[in-house]
């Protein structure tokens, strides 16, 4: 056997292993997540109530509410910018964070996506536990500001 | 002014495109004096790009918003420093710096290959104004930077800037990153011009060394100021958070790194020629994909192709190109880059660092797939992001791999090692790796995961082999008479190459075990009022107050915390909420008070309506090791470049 095949033979190995130690752990869903609007959201709900989900959507004007006895925020998102008139914000979620660490782009009108799953009941509420907000669009091509996340120029 | 600046930049492209013609010609003609003409206009497209940068700082400085771009990232209100920044702060100054550095490495390549490799300067010109072509044309035709408003739309002042990107630090990052990224033109350039003449000898890859560590080490430099500005900005308490913008610029540090090693087999046994060219070749197409990606905004969206279709199109054409180009050149001298020698041993130097190129190759495989599978799953169907934590999961393993590679190749012979030179060499860093294993288990206890223990162990494996070599070397110096300080630094003339690597080394295992720290971080999330206290581990901090930060462009609130240990008082920590008015953005400002030991960090979340203060407080342990492994670094990198001009070039090794 030539050096070379030995070589590679180990490095199949290793290669095999991160392989198997990759999908042994991805399988548990810990990093995937996955990416929806806010109204394709609202459409699926009936099925989606329990599950961990990412939302984007923007945040109503005058909705947010610091609640620091109860250790939470609460606001409501809609599927569109609310300083847009022409756009259809469609009707509105209401969501609980539940923290009190907001990043620092979170405001009236922001672009957020969520992390967290529908608690069912009337009218059901969106419980996040991870809130990213966007840098607003006039800063070109920058990614989004989060609350674990860069803002990069 | 403006007209000035655009006019240089359409002079600087017929230029560029006249200097490719005769680049070409001379190449194919093989005609020097020709050469030196397209030498020459390469002087003149730098000079011209150099004046128009000049105009547009000059825009920014006097507050020209007349120019679309200069109004929609700065404002009077800012501070000059940040105003000259503001430059790079958009797209269009950014691509424009990006040509101006890359017109100065041309530049110097040109100046200083005078009267060396003239066979292949012809090539290397025609390859760089190509580079520089690309950038022209799109300043002129996709994103100019000298666009101005029609008189009637004329503005009294601009947008202002990201308030996030006023600070210090992000004015020499992006420089620092772009002196990088750019810098691998120059090493590609003359790999490139080596496949096209055919002179497949020695001469392209020893004039590129030190053309490629010097780019290599701003590089460096520039992913460690990255991680720096996040640490002191972002306030969410870390340093890198795999973010798509900190992957573009950590990917073609990867093939970049691996080239420097196995460049190493080339000089010493005439190996892996087609390799070298590949891993040069793709550290630069990596170079120009994570500028395009942090310009293009493609991994936040797919969508950017459709708002910027003819930028993302060009854009990704030229990254295709350049790629395919150079394959397909590599692919015409397959024959001639045929390696007499063949791998002798699995248990050799060469087999090493082999190993190592493929952990290099393997992290960069993982960093891109994970920075670009938003783009191809939503391309395919549902938009997935992958997470932090499933780089750390397959990094994290590979950069134990590497570590223990790290220690174990300067151990081993070239060619082929025994059993008793590998008992001579090992003896002493396997107990340093089974005393610090000991000791770590001894100190962290229960919240040690296997990650942590591997990665400190081995750093103490590795930093045992370094001190085990200097250790020798200086002893059988010292034999000969001279003293220990004398033969430290004869081993750093001498034989710069090795022992400036094994401090490069050093610096490297220092971050990786300062950054293994964060297994150890705690974090809280407090809301008290004025006169309360927060009880953290041995640390207390009592809220004294928040007062209103003086007004200018931004105001907003500075909370004052007393920070003990141990009730012994350390410092007065001011974490600040700024409101920028003009930018209508928040902005946390986080207090850190660092020691070698740990980091506290602590962030004003907000100051509530009833008066009370939210704070989010950090423990991040040994976070200081990664700035002073930093610094290590640089110094060993400058080791391994400082030019000694006593010694001839021909027998550095």
């Amino acid at each position: 056997m030539s050096k070379g095949v030995q070589v590679a033979g180990g490095a199949t190995i290793v290669a095999l292993l991160l392989a198997w130690y990759a999908l042994a752990n991805l399988e548990t869903g810990a990093s995937f997540s996955y990416y929806k609007s806010l109204a394709e959201f609202q459409a699926a709900q009936q099925t989606e109530t329990g599950k961990p989900v990412r939302v984007h959507g923007y945040v109503s004007l005058g909705s947010i509410e610091r609640d620091v006895a109860a250790r939470e925020v609460r606001f409501t998102v809609q599927n569109a910018p609310p300083h847009k008139a022409s756009a259809d914000a469609g009707p509105a979620m209401p969501v609980i964070f539940a923290s009190l660490e907001t990043p620092d782009l979170f405001k009236d009108g922001a672009e957020v996506v969520l992390e967290g799953r529908l608690r069912g009941g009337s009218p059901p509420a969106f419980v996040a536990d991870k809130l990213l907000a966007k840098c607003p669009s006039k800063f070109e091509g920058q990614g989004p500001a989060t609350a674990d996340g860069g803002a990069r120029g | 002014m403006a007209e000035l600046g655009a006019a240089c930049i359409r002079f600087a492209l017929l230029i560029a495109i006249a200097g490719f013609g005769v680049a070409i010609h001379a190449g194919l003609s093989r005609r020097p004096d020709w050469t030196r003409v397209a030498e020459r206009s390469v002087l003149v497209v730098a000079v011209s790009v150099a004046i128009a940068i000049a105009t547009l700082f000059t825009a920014f400085a006097t507050g020209d918003f007349r120019l679309s771009y200069v109004a929609a990232h700065s404002a009077l209100s800012m501070a000059t420093p940040y105003r000259l920044a503001a430059l790079w702060g958009g797209q269009a100054g950014s691509l424009l710096l990006w040509l101006f550095i890359l017109c100065m490495y041309s530049s110097a390549c040109v100046l200083a290959n005078r009267e060396k490799n003239r066979g292949l300067m012809a090539w290397v010109v025609a390859v760089l104004l190509a580079n520089a072509l690309f950038f022209l044309v799109l300043l002129t035709f996709v994103t100019d930077p000298f666009e101005t408003f029609p008189p009637e739309r004329a503005m009294s002042d601009g947008a202002g800037l990201n308030p996030l990107l006023q600070h210090p630090v992000m004015m020499i990052h992006p420089l620092m990153l772009y002196t990088g990224l750019v810098g691998f033109a120059v090493p590609f350039a003359f790999a490139f011009a080596a496949l096209i003449s055919g002179q497949l000898g020695s001469t392209w890859f020893q004039t590129t060394r030190r053309w490629t560590l010097f780019p290599w080490l701003f590089l460096s430099i520039g992913i460690m100021l990255g991680g720096r500005w996040a640490y002191e900005v972002l306030g969410w308490g870390g340093y890198w958070a795999w973010d798509p913008v900190e992957n573009a610029s950590f990917m073609p540090w990867l093939p970049a790194t691996a080239y420097l090693h196995s460049v190493m087999i080339q000089e010493k046994r005439d190996m892996l020629k087609t390799w070298n060219l590949l891993l040069i070749g793709l550290t630069y197409t990596l170079c120009l994909f994570g500028t395009f990606l942090t310009r293009s905004g493609i991994v936040q969206s797919v969508h950017a192709f459709a708002q910027t279709p003819i930028f993302t199109s060009v854009f990704l054409g030229y990254v295709a190109f350049t790629a395919i180009a150079f394959l397909t050149a590599l692919l015409a001298r397959r024959r001639g880059l045929r390696s007499p020698q063949r791998l002798e041993s699995v248990v050799s130097r060469e087999a090493g660092f082999l190993l190592n190129n493929w952990v290099f190759i393997a992290i960069l495989m993982v960093v891109f797939t994970g920075t670009l599978f938003p783009v191809f799953s939503e391309s395919i169907g549902e938009r997935t992001v992958l997470g932090p934590k499933y780089f750390q999961m397959l990094a994290g393993p590979l950069a134990l791999v590497l570590l223990l590679l790290t220690g174990v190749g300067p151990l081993i012979a070239w060619r082929r090692a025994t059993a008793a030179s590998l008992r001579r060499q090992f003896r002493w860093p396997a107990v340093a790796t089974l005393a610090t294993a000991a000791g770590v288990v001894a100190l962290v206890r229960s919240q040690l995961t296997p990650y942590a223990l591997g990665a400190w162990s081995l750093g103490g494996f590795v930093t045992a082999t370094i001190v085990q070599e200097y250790v020798r070397a200086i002893r059988s110096r010292v034999r000969h008479g001279e003293t220990p300080l004398q033969a430290l630094f004869a081993l750093w003339r001498k034989s710069q190459q090795r022992y400036g690597g094994y401090i490069v080394h050093l610096g490297a295992v220092l971050v990786l075990m300062g950054a293994t720290g964060s297994v150890l971080n705690e974090e809280r999330l407090e809301n008290v009022k004025p006169g309360a206290e927060i009880r953290m581990h041995n640390l207390r901090f009592d809220y004294l107050t928040a007062n209103a930060l003086p007004a200018q462009h931004y105001g907003g609130a500075v909370a004052r915390l007393a920070l003990y240990r141990d009730d012994q008082p350390l410092a007065v920590m001011t974490p600040e909420k700024r409101m920028y008015w003009l930018e209508q953005q928040p902005a946390s400002i986080p207090s850190v008070y660092s020691t070698l030991q740990e980091d506290v960090y602590v962030v004003l979340t907000a100051i509530e309506k009833d008066g009370s203060a939210t704070f989010k407080i950090y423990r991040n342990p040994l976070v200081n090791w990664i700035w002073i492994g930093g610094a290590v670094f640089v110094f060993g990198t400058l080791l391994v470049m400082w030019p000694h001009p006593t010694r001839s070039p021909a027998r550095r090794a």
